[in-house]
């Protein structure tokens, strides 16, 4: 049960192992707390369409699957992004179009589609909470490392003094790809220096169409 | 005025904001289909055509229907149904129509439906309140800038399998980092649209 | 049969659900996203007015027109969203103007999609504040990489010029629109 959880946070991490979810996760990361925010939002969605699926999954009929996942994930995609239009303006206002872009993120469908619909509601709790979390992890540690050369500051603390000269294109789409491309490289450094075997990256898409399918 | 306008969007979606480079919509494809350059061109037109027609059809859907009725919030929902449902059709029609384009293409419309590009498109238009001819321009440009960044991806990553890549920067790691260097220079292209 | 019956009954129970819940979320939060609207709008007019107290909206107009007075209904001046395009998006500008539609007051960009930390910039005081007591006749115009020598000059922002021309294009509209509006 355990495992369950922790599995998504290192071992089978979204976004460093398995490479899903990318275009929030570039997007939206120019600052430490827009990162958490779209990881909460996820985490969110994620949590309440695993358990929505697992509930019903014995009696959802298994030609229209993947329609009922997509409307149930929709709907709590909607649910939060009215929730952040009222509660949290600005957030919402930063994170603009892609709070609703999370219906298309690989990783919630991937999570119902090889999880949630076989396997019980605690269990698949469990699953979303740790890959909600493992990626939200992920997108602070990005957020803060692009906010950090990009402005001098993370979550808006002050770290560098006025004397620091602003890399703007790390807050900027090319700064994005290439942070988020060496830190996949350190992630695979370190995880070959701790299993001492070479775990191999699966790319993108064969993920992607896993799920598609 | 109104053909630069049009001219305007088009040079948009396609180079300067390239859906890709810019906006991060359609990474998963990006990473996993550029490794040869003929699937990605396949890819490619197969999500032009299908952005060409979601364009058009969410327009229609999101103005004479969700919009008149008051029923915003169904948007995200009823978006996501129309494009799932189109990726279905044109697959059926083109299976039925032309079965050299279906052995071309066909294996490539299933992969669209979770491709964000297409989404990001109708939810883009939508929030910027372009008229229906715009709204598919804005399609055919950003399918074609998808197209393009793929393509020269593709080429590149051709030749990367000669280059000695350290261990760990191997697979989606270095496709990241070539993915930042042509954003950057897809960005010099900015000045472009100044008039 | 039993297959296609159930598929249809899944298919419309869950329609139904989704449907529902969201007519309650949309029903419980529309109010407050109004609220939230209502108070930008409010804060973005004191800030182009920082002694104003009381606004009314001008009913007989089309754009959006406030006529702000302070506490002692003396009349401050005009307040207005100016809307155009911008490099990258549409940008929303709340523009305040003396009663003498010649000088402004100041202006609050409300909305904007620029390349943040180039033509985001337009977004800080630094950029906005430069619109202060700036002369609007005949019309407002922008200088680069030098200080501005006349009343109705900006300086551009290094590296978004087209940012700052398309705000002093949209603020020159909005106050021609304005003159004829109000005449």
């Amino acid at each position: 049960m355990i495992r369950d959880f922790t599995r998504g946070i290192w071992r089978e991490n979204p976004i460093f192992v398995q490479v899903l979810g990318m275009c929030p996760t570039l997007a939206v990361t120019t600052k430490g707390i827009f990162g958490l925010s779209m990881g909460l939002a996820t985490l969110f969605v994620l949590i309440c369409s695993s358990v929505a699926v697992s509930l019903i999954r014995k009696i959802v009929p298994n030609q229209v699957r993947m329609a009922v996942f997509t409307v149930i994930i929709a709907t709590f995609v909607t649910m939060a992004d009215y929730f952040l239009k009222a509660k949290f303006p600005p957030i919402s206002k930063a994170l603009g179009p892609y709070v609703p872009l999370i219906v298309v993120n690989c990783i919630i469908l991937g999570r119902q589609e090889a999880f949630a619909s076989k396997n019980n509601v605690a269990r698949s709790f469990l699953d979303a909470l740790g890959m909600g979390v493992g990626f939200s992890l992920s997108l602070i540690i990005l957020g803060s490392v692009r906010e950090f050369f990009a402005y001098g500051t993370i979550f808006d603390v002050t770290i560098l003094g006025k004397w620091y000269e602003h890399w703007v294109i790390m807050g900027l789409p090319p700064g994005a790809f290439i942070t988020l491309g060496i830190l996949i490289g350190l992630f695979n450094w370190v995880n070959k220096k701790i299993t001492g075997r070479r775990q191999k990256l699966k790319s993108g898409c064969e993920k992607c169409s896993n799920c598609a399918s | 005025m109104f053909e630069l306008r049009l001219l305007t969007i088009f040079i948009a979606a396609c180079i300067t904001h390239n859906f890709v480079l810019t906006y991060f919509l359609g990474i998963c494809p990006f990473i996993g289909v550029s490794k040869k350059t003929d699937a990605a061109i396949g890819m490619g037109l197969a999500v032009t055509f299908v952005m060409t027609l979601s364009a058009s059809v969410t327009w229609c859907i999101y103005y004479f229907l969700l919009n008149r009725f008051g029923l915003p919030f169904l948007q995200y929902a009823a978006f996501i149904i129309v494009i799932a449902s189109l990726v279905q059709i044109v697959e059926m029609f083109i299976k039925k129509t032309s079965p050299p384009l279906y052995r071309a293409l066909g294996i490539y419309l299933p992969l669209i439906t979770t491709n964000c590009a297409i989404l990001g498109l109708t939810l883009f238009m939508v929030l910027r309140e372009y008229s229906f001819l715009e709204a598919v321009v804005y399609g055919i440009g950003a399918g074609l800038g998808f197209t393009l960044a793929l393509v020269i991806m593709a080429g590149i990553r051709e030749e990367l399998e000669f280059a000695d890549i350290p261990e760990s920067l191997k697979g989606a790691s270095i496709t990241l980092i070539i993915a930042g260097m042509l954003a950057l220079a897809f960005m010099g292209f900015g000045g472009i649209i100044s008039s | 049969m039993k297959k296609i019956i159930q598929i249809i009954l899944v298919l419309t129970i869950v329609g139904i659900i989704s449907g529902a819940s969201l007519v309650l979320v949309y029903n419980y939060t529309s109010p407050l996203i109004l609220i939230n609207q209502k108070k930008i709008t409010e804060e973005a007019i004191y800030k182009v007015f920082p002694d104003g107290t009381t606004y009314k909206k001008i009913e007989k107009t089309k754009e959006d027109i406030f006529l702000v007075e302070d506490k002692t209904g003396k009349k401050l001046g005009y307040a207005f969203i100016a809307e155009g395009n911008g490099y990258q998006g549409k940008i929303d500008i709340m523009v305040g103007i003396k009663p003498d539609l010649k000088t402004l007051t100041g202006i609050e960009v409300l909305e904007s999609q620029e390349t943040p930390g180039l033509g985001q910039e337009i977004t800080t005081n630094d950029f906005e504040n430069q619109f202060i007591n700036l002369q609007v006749s005949p019309e407002i115009n922008y200088v680069r990489g030098k200080k501005p020598s006349k009343p109705n000059e900006i300086q551009a922002i290094t590296g978004a010029t087209i940012s700052s021309k398309s705000v002093v294009s949209i603020i020159n509209n909005g106050v021609k629109n304005l003159k004829e509006a109000v005449k």
